[in-house]
């Protein structure tokens, strides 16, 4: 299977891989002993030359946005490690820090050398407990060993770095959210600007990256960024770690080079769709991207230009597959009340909308839709969409209309059904999650 | 009546507030350890961290009431969160829930009359290529099925396992032996 | 300083701010209003309602016009030129609204609320909401002055954001998530601050209200008047809504110079002290500690030896700059011989208090230090001439003492027995206004006068800024304003030094007369106020006109 270049999975499935002796054995702190006699501005450079684009859903260059850090502010420079996976569909940086937490520390060390900061901290999600508590491990073998604290490897650089659990909030891997987060405050997403580089943690410059965004950073500053650049397709450099679940043979992680075509995806690794079903659908990039029908998957490539195109998104790639089975009005249910669960509750249109377009979903499932409610539920997306203080309500939406637009006769047919008196025989997929946390006061 | 908190506790606390750059950073980390060692957070918790970390109440009260994983009231020594989010359902996350009802006649939220269980739907947990999945206290069992779901309560009655991570003691307990810790690949 | 300035247009017009100046404000300056529920601008800015989207030429998507700054060329639409900000605006109060419980048939607000006055102006249409609205706790109190009505919240967050940046007590919070959002207190630690009655002014629906004034009345059949808070030097600017007489509610207006958009509750709530209940409608003589009603011409008959060198005159720190401009003239004409002192003490504040509240119950000595009487260079000497002038009145240095005003003796000392004896053994002469006033056992002679509520007249703050304060409240039949009785006696005492009719004639002359002020309007004063110690008539504004500056005929 290792047709595809592997950078991140290397060493992933090695025996002891998640230790510092094994993982060091393999290679692992050779690159930032390498990096810390360079020019940190010129690893910024190599990085910009790779192409590496955030690996958290935005696909922002992550060589820019450290270039957007001021360098002489006198205040200290923040290092941020989004392990606030909680996308969903999405389980890739989970990987990551379990069996090669090493890689994930070495990544954001060479991070941490070139915005020269001297403090980090892995944002990991609060029902992450194993995975905190080997990443956990993995730093306190580095501290023993001088990797972490004064003087790293011998040198005048010194480096902390903290481990953080949230607590069970999607919104959190919002990078404003998540800054007020470890602030001690609700995660709640801050108005822009100014930008976290500028103005993050403690109103110090910051840079939030995600785990798989710095776990390619060994790699590039050992190969260059040519090298990373010559791996992928155009805008789209390197690797790209898949999450498949859903309706396939084969669930798991991938790591593909950029570029790959979406069906040989399905049919090669994820081993095809169930036996006995046909593909129906699939949300390629984590829930919160347009989903595409079966026909719209041929010729589709897994990178960023071509998934665009295609009119959805590789997002962080949780590539979700439906297959015939599938009921998709149940489906969009069950993501609606997600969003509706996740929102934090700040800003009017994602408040009051994304709970509104949950309760029109849960009446058509029930059986209770009515002939305006497409048109209504389409309107009620244009309102949320572009029109709240983060990306949450502008990516809620993009389900909700793919969903809508191109499930068109199932959900029509469900309300006219009821219009008919015909009765659809539900079998719920969605099922109501507290809406706050179970025991919360009021 | 006064809180009380073991010196473990706060000498723990006052650790942890030392690797931020500011102590409130630690607020989050105070949440856990109360609810670690009291089962929940309660009124006169949230004043104690409150002093500790230098935010008023009513911001500490915020934070135990926007997070799920935080509890305001006491659960079942085994709290059974069953992911319900797409993948999960997709895969027949429905089913297990239904066990959880059948088995202990209780409803999401409420306690089995033993203290033992008690259990929720939660979004998303990152365990969708081992769906269904759930996570008691926490820890993750993948990969479930009906059957083996009911397989797994059986054994947790009968060994009565540590599941929870301590942020005091700062480990996972050791688990059902046996059970992977984790199957996501 | 010079301020850097920029130039941007919005709905075509150009218009020139300050830089770093929002949108909103920017809007204001065109006269275009922008509405919005969470902005204000002395809090931090959170961004949350969406009600202030604007278009702004070049940018993706509608901005916040709160959080969005000014710059140099930028074109910016409003809801006037830009179907897109209508919709917008229309599209957030839909949104609003569908939790809201639109009780506004029992609702306080109802009449001055923003979510009726946008919907009327921005959507005014039916909801399309069908669905089962969330239910939250109702009549919830937050401490001992303000209600919670959980429902009405629309989580704009201003009562969190006064209470954690203002008074930094921090007592309120916004729990839960997504649309269970809810404005709660601790337990064990209510809204408890010296100003925590301003979160009602500041929220913008029914979802906070006075504990002391829920249910009075309906707004709309009140009447409002912009007045100044007489409780302290600081000079709040209010709104006073009066029905029947008496005072039903009073509001923080905003002001930058002076109390921003606060008020401390012991003035809010404390307003009805300047409006007592027994008043004093007619002349009254005492004898043995009885008031007996007696012909006012007669009762200013008594008052022909003030002019002796043993006389006292007590001024309250509550007359109008006018009154104490009078007194001056009076000083001058016929009791040149008298000592004239201003009731004023310092006393103790919180730290809370601290940030709006002035240290004294003295809302004018500064006007009566504009007027030179008594002749003081700041307020320790102002508070040592009085304290020094009642003790010569306490060893009988004056026979003869008249009292201009309910507060012509500071609380404190109203209650001293030796004062109480002292003023019993002189002549004493006392335009007060309420039967209750324990004065009265001591006083000689009663003249009815009107409070401050029921006058229009010129303050002085703390801070030399000449504010207007208008008559809230309609006066009682039979009380005299203190500046016509201040007249009476200065005809008694042979000279004519009041021809005016009215207050407002009264502001009137006092403004065409007083060079400091020259050139100055009412209109201009109710702006904002003007400041004495930098204005000069160059600096006034000839364009600003108010009905009230018409001398009426």
């Amino acid at each position: 299977m290792a047709k595809h270049k592997q950078i991140l999975l290397k060493n992933i499935r090695e025996e002891g891989q998640h230790l510092l002796e094994k993982a060091e054995s393999r290679g692992a702190y050779k690159v930032i002993r390498k990096a810390l006699e360079m020019d940190p501005l010129k690893i910024i450079d190599e990085v910009k030359n790779s192409g590496l684009r955030g690996r958290g859903g935005a696909g922002f260059p992550t060589g820019l946005k450290w270039s957007f850090v001021p360098r002489d502010t006198g205040k200290p420079v923040y290092l941020i490690n989004n392990a606030d996976e909680s996308e969903p569909g999405t389980f890739k940086d989970r990987l990551l820090l379990e069996n090669d937490p090493h890689l994930v520390i070495e990544g954001m060390l060479c991070a941490a050398w070139a915005l020269q900061s001297e403090w980090s901290c892995i944002y990991i999600r609060g029902e992450y407990a194993y995975p905190y508590t080997r990443v956990q491990a993995a730093i306190d073998e580095c501290y023993e060993k001088g990797y972490l604290g004064e003087n790293i490897f011998g040198t005048n650089f010194t480096h902390h770095m903290v481990v953080h659990r949230g607590a069970g909030a999607y919104i959190c891997g919002e990078e404003t959210a998540l800054l007020n987060s470890l602030e001690g405050k609700k995660g709640q997403p801050r108005l822009k600007p100014p930008f976290p580089a500028v103005a993050g943690y403690y109103a110090c410059p910051t840079v939030i990256n995600n785990v798989e965004s710095l776990s390619n950073i060994p790699f590039i500053i050992e190969n260059g960024g040519e090298a990373y650049k010559s791996i992928g397709v155009e805008n789209s450099a390197g690797t790209k770690l898949v999450s498949a679940s859903g309706h396939i043979n084969k669930p798991g992680i991938y790591e593909i080079e950029m570029g790959y075509p979406l069906m040989d995806f399905i049919e090669d690794e994820c081993g095809g769709v169930r036996d006995g079903h046909n593909l129906l659908a699939v949300i390629p990039g984590g829930s919160s991207v347009p989903v595409m029908r079966a026909e719209e998957c041929k010729g589709v490539n897994l990178d960023y230009d071509s998934m665009k195109n295609a009119g959805s998104s590789l997002g962080c790639a949780g590539f979700m597959v439906m297959d015939d089975s599938t009921d998709v009005v149940e489906a969009v249910l069950n993501l609606s009340h997600f969003y509706s669960h996740e929102s934090c509750g700040q800003c009017t249109p994602c408040r009051e909308g994304g709970h509104w377009i949950e309760k029109i979903f849960r009446r058509i499932a029930e059986g209770n839709g009515m002939p305006g409610d497409l048109k209504l539920i389409e309107s009620l997306c244009n309102q949320i969409g572009g029109h709240t203080i983060c990306a949450f309500g502008d990516t809620m939406v993009l389900p909700y209309r793919s969903f809508i637009q191109k499930f068109e006769k199932e959900f029509k047919e469900r309300i006219s059904n009821v219009l008919k008196g015909v009765e659809h025989e539900r079998v719920p997929m969605d099922f109501q999650s507290e809406l706050v946390s179970i025991g919360s006061a009021h | 009546m006064g809180f009380s908190i073991s010196e473990k506790a706060r000498q723990r606390l006052e650790e942890l507030k030392k690797r931020y750059p500011k102590p409130q950073s630690a607020v989050m980390s105070a949440l856990y350890i109360v609810q670690e060692e009291h089962g929940h957070i309660s009124d006169e918790a949230i004043d104690w961290i409150s002093g500790e970390v230098g935010l008023k109440p009513v911001h500490v009260l915020e934070l135990a009431t926007f997070y799920t994983m935080y509890r305001r009231k006491p659960l079942g020594k085994y709290h059974v969160q069953v992911c319900r989010t797409l993948s999960c359902a997709l895969c027949g996350a429905k089913k297990l829930m239904e066990k959880m009802q059948e088995r202990y006649g209780i409803a999401p939220g409420q306690v089995s009359e033993d203290g033992m269980f008690s259990y929720e739907y939660v979004e998303c947990l990152g365990s969708c290529g081992t769906a269904p999945m759930c996570e008691i206290n926490d820890t993750y069992f993948e990969n479930l099925t009906p059957e083996k779901f009911e397989e797994l309560l059986v054994r947790i009655e009968k060994e009565q396992p540590d599941l929870s991570l301590s942020t005091i003691e700062g480990k996972l307990g050791e688990g059902l032996s046996g059970c992977p810790k984790s199957e996501v690949m | 300083m010079a301020e850097e300035l920029v130039t941007l247009t919005i709905d075509e017009q150009e218009v020139q701010v300050p830089k770093g100046t929002n949108l909103i404000e920017a809007a204001k300056q065109l006269g275009t209003e922008v509405p919005y529920y969470c902005y204000h601008p002395h809090l931090s800015v959170p961004g949350n309602c969406r009600m202030c989207q604007l278009e702004v030429e070049g940018a993706p998507k509608l901005m916040v016009g709160c959080h969005t700054q000014a710059q140099d060329g930028m074109k910016v639409r409003t809801q006037r030129t830009s179907q897109a900000v209508k919709d917008a605006q229309a599209s957030t109060l839909e949104m609003i609204l569908i939790n809201h419980p639109l009780d506004c048939t029992v609702c306080d607000q109802a009449g001055h609320c923003k979510l009726q006055d946008y919907h009327y102006e921005y959507n005014a249409k039916p909801s399309r909401f069908l669905e089962q609205k969330e239910h939250k706790p109702k009549a919830v109190p937050l401490g001992e002055t303000v209600m919670l009505d959980a429902e009405r919240c629309i989580a704009c967050t201003r009562c969190v954001r006064f209470c954690d940046e203002v008074t930094e007590t921090g007592e309120i919070g916004l729990v839960n998530r997504g649309d269970r959002v809810t404005i709660a207190v601790k337990e064990g630690h209510e809204l408890s601050n010296a100003l925590s009655g301003t979160v009602v002014d500041l929220c913008p629906v029914g979802a906070l209200t006075h504990k002391k004034w829920r249910f009075n009345t309906r707004i709309w059949y009140t009447k409002s008047t912009d007045a100044i808070c007489p409780g302290c030097s600081t000079g709040c600017n209010v709104k006073v809504y009066e029905r029947d007489g008496q005072v039903v509610q009073v509001k923080a207006r905003l002001n930058e110079d002076v109390n921003k958009e606060w008020l401390c509750d012991e003035g809010r709530y404390g307003f009805g002290r300047f409006l007592p209940e027994l008043r004093i409608t007619e002349a009254l003589t005492c004898e043995s500690g009885q008031p007996v009603p007696c012909d006012y011409t007669e009762a200013l008959k008594g008052l022909s030896s003030l002019s002796s060198p043993k006389t006292l005159v007590l001024l309250s720190p509550q007359l109008f700059v006018e009154e104490y401009a009078l007194l001056t003239a009076l000083k001058e004409k016929a009791l040149a011989n008298a000592s004239f002192v201003v009731a004023y003490r310092e006393r103790e504040l919180s730290d809370v208090e601290k940030i709006l509240v002035s240290p004294d119950y003295a809302a004018n000595y500064k006007g009566a230090l504009f007027a030179g009487l008594p002749e003081a260079a700041d307020e320790k000497a102002l508070e040592d001439k009085y304290t020094r002038a009642l003790g010569q009145l306490k060893v009988g240095a004056f026979d003869q003492v008249l009292l201009l005003g309910d507060h012509a003796l500071a609380p404190v000392d109203i209650d001293d027995k030796e004062i109480q004896e002292a003023l019993g053994k002189a002549h004493t002469v006392g335009a007060l206004s309420h039967l209750g006033s324990a004065l009265l056992s001591s006083v000689d002679v009663v003249l009815p006068a009107q409070t401050i509520l029921e006058q229009s007249g010129l303050l002085i703050n703390r801070g030399d800024r000449l504010q207007y304060s208008s008559a809230s409240v309609p006066a009682v039949k039979g009380a005299l304003p203190i500046w016509r009785i201040i007249g009476d006696i200065s005809k008694q005492l042979g000279s004519e030094i009041v021809s005016a009719r009215s207050d407002r004639d009264l502001t009137l002359s006092y403004l065409g007369a007083e060079k400091r002020l020259e050139g100055l309007t009412i209109a201009q004063v109710k702006k904002g106020g003007v400041c004495i110690k930098t204005y000069s008539p160059q600096s006034a504004g000839a364009d600003v006109k108010d009905p009230s500056d018409e001398v009426r005929a």
